[in-house]
């Protein structure tokens, strides 16, 4: 009997002692070429300007807005709860550690979607590729839908209207005009925009 | 080998019970990505109680609201899932080992009676300060050790280690 | 095959509950077989009569541990997608400290006591029904504790980064200490009077 539990404990240990003895991986491993192109050509990868505004408004924790651009840019203007970081820095230490978090969506965002595509490839290695996201069409999509909005022709779909008013809605959000009738509206008929995430939320159970 | 004999009374080897439990909770984190538990499920039970009745208090509840109310369902949870599995498992290894009949477990010095109150008393704490730590004994000491959290250490060092203080304080409870 | 499964999409979303159940199967299985589903037994620990709980409950750590950096190493897991247990120093040793209260009083602990109830034993019902109330009742006081809930965020931070060394030194004396605590659980079976449960 107590033979049989040295044996056991022997075993253990040794699995264990495997473990430190055997040589560490390296943490840059070279990312396959055409896993990076399929990747590349995933279009899920691109949320529309009306998606993130929505996840703006309803705070939700899951979001994680990185803004691109030059930093007094983002002085004069960000999206709320954005954090600027210079496209070139994104691969510094505290950046990827930041890029790391657990169950956050990244979205990142420029004027365009120029810097951000490069900053996707780039951080790619970092993160999940279904939790890395680009704010499709950046800033200037943004600034022509939210804040600008758009009338509506009367033989529009239900569907379209109901963009208009989240929009409408958006706007008095971020920037406090429009305050009319719609709100009432918009609250009357809920906007059902479907939320595109593959990745399941890993902070929602909470534990045990 | 010898013979089991089934009146109740066999156990798995402790050790091969922690082989075959840490198998599923490898299992577990390597299907899922998460850890066993069991409190998480008696938090959401609780949340969707609270919102079918008082949908309005979840709302204004900072607690509540973070997995209720809304278009939140906290009773299509995976924790609930596997909670049910949980039962269904200790139902069919009660079955195999011939343990199952209804009776309250005691010390022979304490009164059935005596035992419950602790009971009551002893899930009621334990439920308050599995919210507080965020996991019980599964969810927050057991697989946060599997992948070497450091909550869960801590958890696990705190629960132990008052429990073991308590124990020989109610001592005539149990021996 | 790069792990956890559903998270990287090998296996669809939809299985995940099912999946669930399956997972909750087994983990009670093991439980009550290995003993778990009477309190007298887990308690047993404390009194140095039946070391179960600690043997069941280190071994399986360290099982998990051990085969989940050898997936790590062998590239099957990625280890970031693995739901790590944010660290909350205040509300950790604080809730530890108050459920190590309700282990000795009622002598179980949430899924053993699930184990007790679905062989028909009747504390572990009521102290299931009790966990009920104790978690409706910190629900409701929440704003009364929500500093302390909060505190001593530290993120989902590892034990190994903490002390400074690596996962795999760290679950290498992990292992050591539980071998030794095994063999000094036996030491003490041994001199501890039998008690009858």
């Amino acid at each position: 009997m107590q033979r049989k539990y040295t044996i056991l404990s022997i075993l253990l240990v040794v699995l264990a002692l495997g473990l430190v003895i055997l040589p560490k991986k390296t943490n840059k491993t070279e990312t396959d070429p055409k896993v990076l192109l399929s990747a590349l050509a995933e279009k899920s990868r691109f949320l529309t300007t009306d998606l993130v505004s929505k996840r703006i408004i309803e705070n939700d924790p899951t979001l994680l807005l990185i803004d691109l651009r030059p930093a007094d840019q983002f002085k004069a203007f960000a999206l709320p709860g954005a954090i600027n970081i210079q496209p070139e820095s994104i691969l510094s230490d505290s950046n990827s550690e930041l890029l790391k978090q657990l169950g956050k969506d990244i979205v990142l965002y420029a004027n365009s979607d120029l810097a951000s595509e490069k900053a996707w490839l780039l951080c790619a290695r970092y993160v999940n590729y279904s939790r890395l996201y680009i704010m499709k069409g950046g800033l200037n999509e943004w600034y022509n839908t939210i804040v600008m909005g758009t009338d509506v022709a009367a033989t529009a779909s239900s569907a379209e209207f109901d963009l208009v008013n989240f929009r409408k809605a958006a706007r008095q959000y971020f920037t406090g005009a429009g305050q009319t009738t719609e709100k009432t509206a918009t609250e009357k008929t809920p906007v059902k925009i479907t939320v595109v995430r593959k990745a399941p939320k890993s902070s929602s159970g909470g534990g045990c | 080998m010898k013979t089991i004999k089934n009146d109740g009374s066999f156990y798995l080897n402790p050790y091969l019970g922690g082989v075959l439990l840490g198998v599923v909770l490898m299992l577990s984190f390597y299907l899922s990505g998460r850890g066993l538990g069991a409190s998480g499920a008696v938090k959401n039970t609780v949340a969707a109680t609270v919102n079918t009745v008082a949908p309005k208090h979840v709302e204004n509840s900072a607690y509540y609201s973070q997995f209720a109310g809304g278009d939140k369902k906290p009773l299509n949870n995976w924790l609930i899932y596997e909670v049910l599995g949980v039962l269904a498992g200790a139902l069919f290894s009660g079955i195999l080992f011939n343990r199952l009949n209804f009776k309250v477990e005691h010390s022979p010095k304490i009164t059935s009676r005596r035992r419950l109150i602790f009971a009551l008393a002893g899930g009621l704490v334990f439920g308050f300060g599995s919210q507080l730590a965020r996991g019980c004994t599964s969810g927050a000491a057991l697989s946060g050790m599997a992948v070497l959290s450091l909550g869960g250490y801590i958890t696990m060092v705190a629960i132990f280690g008052t429990a073991f203080v308590v124990a020989w304080i109610l001592r005539k409870n149990w021996i | 095959m790069i792990g956890p499964l559903i998270q990287s999409g090998f296996i669809p979303q939809a299985w995940d509950n099912i999946i669930a159940v399956f997972l909750g199967a087994a983990f009670g299985f093991a439980l009550e077989s290995s003993g778990f589903s009477s309190s007298r037994k887990i308690i047993g620990t404390f009194f140095g009569y039946d070391f179960v709980v600690v043997k069941v409950f280190f071994t399986a750590a360290i099982t998990a541990s051990i085969g989940l950096l050898y997936l790590d190493y062998l590239g099957l897991v990625n280890f970031s997608l693995l739901y790590i247990q944010p660290t909350f120093m205040t509300s950790a040793i604080v809730g530890g400290i108050i459920m190590g209260i309700g282990f000795s009083m009622g002598g179980f602990c949430p899924g053993t006591s699930l184990c007790a109830a679905a062989i028909g034993r009747i504390d572990g019902m009521v102290f299931f029904g009790g966990m009920f109330i104790g978690v409706f009742l910190f629900s409701e006081s929440f704003p009364f504790w929500e500093k302390m809930y909060y505190s001593g965020s530290q993120g989902p931070k590892m034990i190994n980064d903490a002390l400074g060394i690596s996962a795999q030194l760290f679950t290498l004396f992990l292992v050591i200490v539980a071998v030794g605590m095994f063999y000094g659980a036996a030491w003490v079976q041994r001199k501890v009077k039998k008690v009858e449960y």
